[in-house]
């Protein structure tokens, strides 16, 4: 069912899913370091979810994420200077350095935040595919979310009203098999803790392979169709692995580690590299990956480089009008 | 979860199979298999006795008691219909501060409430007051939380039957806290018919909407707690209709959680008793929640507050009064020679006495003091609720000796 995969695509998305792994190494490092407070949560081996997404989206739509965000927004285009900075707390972060890791958010790229709230988020895409609706706006909200999300109340309240009303909503679950250390098979009451609830809803839900850039980009494309069509949402289950632990202070150690070996068998990366190195000229696949980590490089050079917010600022952005 | 909790679901006699796909491109797209939206058919809810008061079979489902039980029934629901009128009109006499009808939804409360045995125990929403007659709590009590006098004047213990709950949908999370505490204390699946319990949740359809039903589904579902969730569909959620609520047949939300979901016909007491049975007897042998949409209508106003004819047209009304829950009872009773005038005349009579009991007994409610909005909070006083009381005393104290 995939549409033909051109070489010109397959080097996009090595690019960014190259981006978005180097991103997580150098966040993890620097938390490593000191050099960040709080805690952060990487999205390393979970990169063609959104990737995938981001390909069958148009500019203009909408995406929310969750604390696991930073893919989502790189995915996007948000520029990994700004992400950086954000991490770092500088004032040339996304949110001037007052979000941090769980909050990347840049409406400028139809990134309409990252969520630190367990389900908190998928009120606020049906509130904009409701915005999408009502102004004819043609545009679609993607909400991204995880397995664990699924048993929150706001999920079915989320889904209901978007099932109600047809909103141009799109739920893709990124199920990677644990609500932080919970396996989500223990505390799902269905198979698919996400696409087989979609019974409930009288809406379409579908499974996918989470791994498998070219499948997730149909399958967002697909319901992307229905959902500009008016026909509704769509709720689409992603399978996937996180490679590390739920956050930086979780070493995984709860997991079997034959799972653990046969999911990074299956490391999307990679996979995306094969690919291309099976249909471009050789040294092509080489010089994507030196060029991402050049870019990235570069910018946390920069990020690392800017001030810190000014105290003054401390009340800024708080309301959209100050009060 | 485990695979018995999916072995279990579907086999409930009458639940519906799992949604079709819509013809949407989504089969052709993803291949066959990916569930979609549920079609309209099979929808017809389980029904024993028609509006014409005929009794009618049912593969699933079947009510085998003679008809003397069905003549309980029948006082059952003319008394509980009986303090539902009492209420709204004292309420509008200015002795209740506001009132929840039932009315129109006499059967589906009596219908469940009777089946139950006295170890199960219910989780009501503001509106069970036929359960509540069932139970055995005196209509009297049920007064005092809306004359304003007290919180609910009965006893959970007693009777087995919770406090009523104003939020919406919250009590099926203490439903299913319960019924996981009824896992706990082992009496589910022990097989002593006499021992073994279950929980009825009790809930609108505009609950359906809410996150905390969500969640109790899930929990039940997972947990194959005792639970049945008796939701009553009355077609409003104050002035929302159902349409603006959900997509699907309500009893096809079960789908989602794992577990079977039965439309009944929510003013056929029979089959609302026969329903009821058969989810609790799954419950109480440890085959986990059901879902049991009573497909009925409020003809009466969402609360005393409330006037329904600014939202909704009056011939759905008359529509809904040719499907009177208790005229059927009464034309099945006639009809077969079953009572006769002097059975009628003598519920008539009880219900007037019953009208009395509550018109009397609600003026003679006595207020509380008001030093006893500090009492039942805890189990335990704590000392910081002890030392408000102590200032809410002295201060009161203090207006006494200005007099």
């Amino acid at each position: 069912m995939n549409a033909a995969v051109s070489t010109d695509e397959l080097t996009d998305w090595l690019r960014m899913m190259t981006l978005i792994r180097g991103f997580e190494e150098r966040v993890k490092n620097l938390f490593s370091q000191g050099l960040v407070r709080g805690t952060t949560h990487l999205a390393t081996g979970q990169e063609a979810v959104a990737v995938g997404a981001s390909a069958a989206l148009q500019p203009d739509d909408w995406v929310l994420g969750t604390y696991r965000g930073h893919h989502h927004a790189l995915a996007r285009g948000m520029s990994p200077a700004s992400a950086f900075a954000e991490i770092l707390g500088r004032s040339t972060g996304v949110c001037r350095g007052k979000g941090g890791s769980m909050h990347l958010t840049d409406v400028s790229h139809g990134v309409m935040g990252s969520y630190a709230i367990v389900g908190a988020h998928l009120p606020i895409a049906v509130g904009c595919a409701w915005s999408s609706k009502i102004q004819d706006l043609g545009r679609v909200a993607v909400c991204f979310f995880g397995d664990g999300t699924t048993t929150i109340g706001a999920f079915h309240e989320a889904v209901n009203l978007a099932a109600v009303w047809k909103l141009p909503a799109i739920f893709v679950c990124e199920n990677n098999r644990y609500s932080e250390y919970t396996p989500i098979d223990q505390v799902s009451p269905v198979a698919h803790a996400a696409a087989d609830r979609a019974a409930g809803y009288g809406i379409p839900g579908v499974v996918i392979d989470g791994n498998d850039v070219a499948a997730i980009r149909d399958a967002v494309d697909v319901a992307a169709d229905r959902a500009r069509r008016g026909a509704g949402p769509t709720i689409v289950e992603a399978e996937t692995y996180r490679h590390g632990g739920h956050s930086r202070a979780d070493p995984a150690t709860y997991r079997p580690e034959q799972e653990v070996e046969h999911w990074l068998q299956r490391d999307p990366v990679a996979a995306v590299r094969r690919q291309l190195e099976a249909t471009a000229e050789p040294g092509r696949a080489e010089q994507v990956e030196t060029e991402a980590s050049d870019q990235l490089d570069r910018a946390l050079e920069e990020a690392l480089a800017a001030p810190e917010p000014d105290l003054s600022t401390l009340t800024d952005d708080v309301y959209a009008r100050a009060l | 979860m485990t695979d018995s909790v999916h072995a279990e679901s579907g086999t409930a006699p009458g639940a519906a199979e799992a949604p079709s796909t819509e013809g949407t491109d989504l089969g052709v797209v993803f291949g066959p298999g990916s569930p979609a939206v549920s079609d309209e058919s099979g929808t017809a809810p389980v029904q024993l006795l028609t509006p014409e008061g005929e009794r009618r079979e049912h593969p699933d489902y079947s009510f085998d008691l003679d008809d003397e039980v069905i003549k309980g029934f029948y006082r059952d629901l003319v008394l509980t219909r009986r303090i539902d009128a009492e209420a709204t009109a004292l309420q509008r006499h200015g002795e209740l501060g506001i009132w929840a009808q039932l009315l129109g939804q006499e059967a589906a409360q009596i219908g469940s409430g009777r089946a139950m045995g006295p170890q199960d125990f219910v989780f009501p929403t503001y509106r069970e007051h036929g359960v509540a007659w069932c139970r055995g709590v005196d209509p009297l009590h049920l007064l005092g939380l809306f004359r304003g006098v007290d919180q609910g004047g009965w006893d959970p213990n007693e009777n087995n039957f919770a406090l009523y709950t104003i939020v919406i949908g919250a009590q099926t999370l203490h439903a299913t806290g319960y019924a996981m505490g009824m896992q706990r204390d082992g009496v589910v699946g022990s097989g002593d018919p006499d021992k073994d319990a279950a929980v009825v949740a009790y809930f609108g359809d505009g609950a359906t909407s809410q996150g905390d039903v969500n969640e109790a589904f899930i929990w039940a579902s997972v947990f194959n707690a005792p639970v049945v969730f008796f939701c009553q569909n009355n077609q409003w959620a104050i002035s929302e209709p159902i349409e603006r609520q959900s997509r699907i047949p309500l009893y096809q939300r079960a789908h989602g959680f794992g577990f079977p979901g039965v439309r009944v016909d929510g003013n056929d007491v029979l089959a609302c008793y026969a329903v009821t049975q058969a989810a609790l007897r799954r419950a109480r042998e440890g085959s986990g929640p059901t879902f049991v949409e009573a497909y009925t209508y409020r003809m009466g106003a969402h609360t005393t507050t409330d006037d329904p004819t600014r939202y909704r047209l009056s011939e759905d009304l008359e529509h809904w009064k040719l499907k009177d829950p208790i005229a059927r009872v009464k034309a099945y009773l006639v009809r077969g020679g079953l009572a006769d005038d002097a059975f009628f005349a003598g519920i008539e009579q009880e219900a007037e006495a019953m009208g009395e009991h509550l018109r009397e007994g609600c003026r003679a409610l006595p207020d509380p003091s008001p030093l006893s909005i500090f009492d039942q909070v805890f189990v335990e006083q704590t000392p910081e609720l002890a030392a408000q009381k102590e200032q809410f005393a002295a201060y009161l104290a203090s207006f006494e000796g200005a007099h």
